[in-house]
């Protein structure tokens, strides 16, 4: 291929437009969460005169505190950083305070009942460190551009209070009316399953959707797509095991099991189910999702979507139904049981997800290593030559990061890791703009290539 | 333009569709499951009685004081049903299931003549146990079709307190 040929693509989508369609969308699934929330809890609160129900109430207000915080939040980072800093405390602010709000009505109105605040609290510091080891790995699995950890994390505080908060409304009227109508037993078992598949994973899904359409610049591909899904997973995951630690702990405390039947949950959700359950199945919704960013037919892209949520719920509601199938022997092999049953069931799951990330990563840096060569044929000074083997190896990459600490320490490090990190975004817009699925004008790219030969300017050469 | 890449989203998209398909086969198998268990149609109009929840007492197979429907995890309860409103031909049985949906106490299955001698039925502490776990417990008085329960007849709530 000729020289010429690697030049400057043109603006592949010069939509005329700043904003797209898809915040069109945006706002009606947030409009139609919120419309949900306020809906499910008023009839709760009628129908269901339970503890939950009015937690579902009063819980509505750190709902909206969240919803604010966050949309302020992932905002403030596309104003100058003159506002930037104002807004990020404003979020700060509202984040906090619907967290608070949220777990003072949780311990309050439901843990206490069980087990009292202090229980609660220890359960959710045993939860904490497992959890942001799961987030840290979540995140590195994506080798080549990794996620904003304030994307991250808004999925993991979505999956963690958001979502559960639009489960428990829902599962509390499907469950009540099941329990009152159904006959106990498989029949039932199959019913609590396919509401849990369907309303956890739409609940969790919602947040990979919005961050779809709201964040596309972060939302490159089905490896991003697994990372947010994974976090929103770990994130519900947390809160569940808190949860489902508490009750248990209130449930066989008396009999004198309460740490030990809490302590199973822990391993059972934080351990073992790390990466099993909610994090596999909620990643399925981000791969549906991250494939849909790059097909370039609308019915294909429904198509992987539908796809990620059927698989999500189906491996949701396998695990809720059939578990009952995999009963535990109250003996030391019983130990052994509750891995194979966990391997068994949902390990089919989460190699497919392993297997679709795997070839998700070779195929983005393949992607990337050819708009690195294209790039470095423009002679822009952006990406030399030389450089592509560098930047085309996660592994090369910290080992130039290395040899610049060796040189000039910390600073040098992270100046290198700024280099590297912006000429990975500049040939992730190469790409994404070479495949038409990018409405940010070219002069986005220009930006980019501008703010790497600045940062070239700072760093030694290699 | 390079067409290989553009080709492994394909790749990437058919790998999807076909998860998604083994994923419809499972919802289908579990919709079956619920049909197989819940069958349609099964309506037959009669209805068994509860005439209480009582506290129990094991040693004299006793129930003692009033109808409640609420309980200390300390106290011994059983349901005590009438069998005579059922017709003799139907297959009948009554269970009571803890919260965690465990059987904790059972009587039949077996026609409601046969079961005439059973109207109480106590909710046994699961071995191991001091004392009933705490929760929602329900009891049910169900139709049997098939060796498999098709239609509940009669239920009950009772919270055993933490």
């Amino acid at each position: 291929m000729s020289t010429s040929s690697y030049t400057t693509p043109p603006a592949a989508n010069p939509h005329p437009r700043l904003r797209p369609g898809r915040y069109g969308i945006a706002i009606a699934v947030t409009a139609v969460v919120v419309i949900t929330l306020i809906a499910s809890s008023l009839l709760n609160y009628v129908y269901l005169d339970t503890i939950p129900a009015r937690t579902s109430l009063y819980g509505l207000l750190a709902v909206a505190l969240i919803a604010l915080g966050t949309y302020i939040g992932v905002r403030a980072f596309t104003r100058d950083r003159a506002s930037r800093r104002k807004h990020l405390i404003r979020a700060g602010v509202l984040l906090g305070l619907g967290t608070l709000l949220w777990l003072l009505v949780i311990d309050i109105f439901v843990f206490t009942q069980s087990a009292g605040p202090a229980v609660a609290a220890i359960c959710a510091l045993a939860c904490l460190p497992t959890t942001a080891f799961g987030l840290f790995v979540v995140r590195r699995m994506d080798r080549n551009e990794k996620e904003p950890w304030r994307l991250v994390l808004v999925a993991a505080a979505w999956g963690a209070i958001v979502a559960t908060s639009l489960v428990i409304w829902g599962e509390t009227l499907w469950d009540q009316t099941a329990q009152r109508t159904l006959v106990p037993g498989p029949g039932l078992d199959a019913s609590t399953a396919f509401s849990a598949g369907l309303l956890e994973e739409l609940a969790k899904g919602l947040a990979v959707v919005l961050l779809f359409l709201v964040m596309r610049n972060d939302f490159d591909d089905i490896v991003d797509g697994i990372v947010y899904g994974a976090a929103v997973g770990l994130g519900f995951n947390f809160l569940e095991s808190v949860a489902y630690m508490t009750n248990m702990y209130g449930i066989f405390s008396p009999e004198g099991y309460g740490w030990y039947a809490a302590g199973l949950q822990w391993y059972g959700r934080q351990v073992l189910g790390l990466f099993f359950g909610h994090t596999t199945y909620t990643a399925f919704i981000g791969a549906g999702l991250g494939v849909a960013r790059q097909l370039p037919k609308k019915r294909q892209k429904a198509l992987a979507i539908l796809s990620g949520f059927l698989i999500a719920i189906a491996g949701h509601f396998s695990w809720d139904a059939w578990v009952q199938f995999f009963p535990i022997d109250n003996t030391i092999f019983g130990l052994v049981e509750i891995h194979l049953r966990t391997l068994i069931m949902t390990g089919p799951f989460t190699a497919a997800l392993i297997a679709l990330l795997i070839f998700g990563i070779r195929y983005e840096a393949m992607g990337l290593v050819d708009q690195f060569l294209k790039e470095a044929a423009t002679g822009s000074g952006a990406i030399l030559p030389e450089e592509v083997p560098v930047l085309a190896s996660p592994w090369r990459r910290l080992k130039q990061r290395l040899r610049a600490f060796q040189r000039g320490g910390l600073r040098a490090y992270f100046e290198v890791a700024r280099l590297q990190s912006a000429q990975l975004d500049l040939a992730m817009e190469r790409w994404h703009r070479e495949r038409q699925e990018i409405d940010t004008p070219l002069e986005a790219e220009d930006a980019l290539r501008e703010r790497v030969i600045q940062l070239r300017h700072w760093v030694p050469a290699a | 333009m390079s067409s290989a890449p553009y080709n492994q989203v394909q790749t990437l998209y058919r790998t999807l569709l076909v998860f998604a398909t083994v994923a419809v086969v499972i919802l289908a198998v579990g919709l079956v499951e619920f049909v197989y268990f819940e069958p349609p149609g099964q309506a037959t109009g009669a209805h068994a009685r509860i005439v209480g929840v009582y506290a129990y007492d094991p040693t004299t197979r006793t129930t003692l004081g009033t109808d409640k429907s609420a309980f200390a995890r300390t106290e011994e309860f059983a349901a005590v049903v009438d069998w005579s409103g059922l017709p003799a031909n139907l297959s009948v049985d009554a269970r009571w299931y803890d919260a965690f949906g465990s059987i904790v106490g059972r009587v039949g299955p077996s026609t409601p003549a046969q079961l005439g001698n059973f109207s109480i039925v106590p909710v046994i502490v699961p071995q191991g146990l001091h004392h009933n776990l705490p929760g929602n417990y329900t009891f049910v008085v169900e139709r049997f079709q098939g060796g498999v329960p098709v239609e509940v007849l009669v239920r009950r709530f009772v919270l055993v307190e933490r």
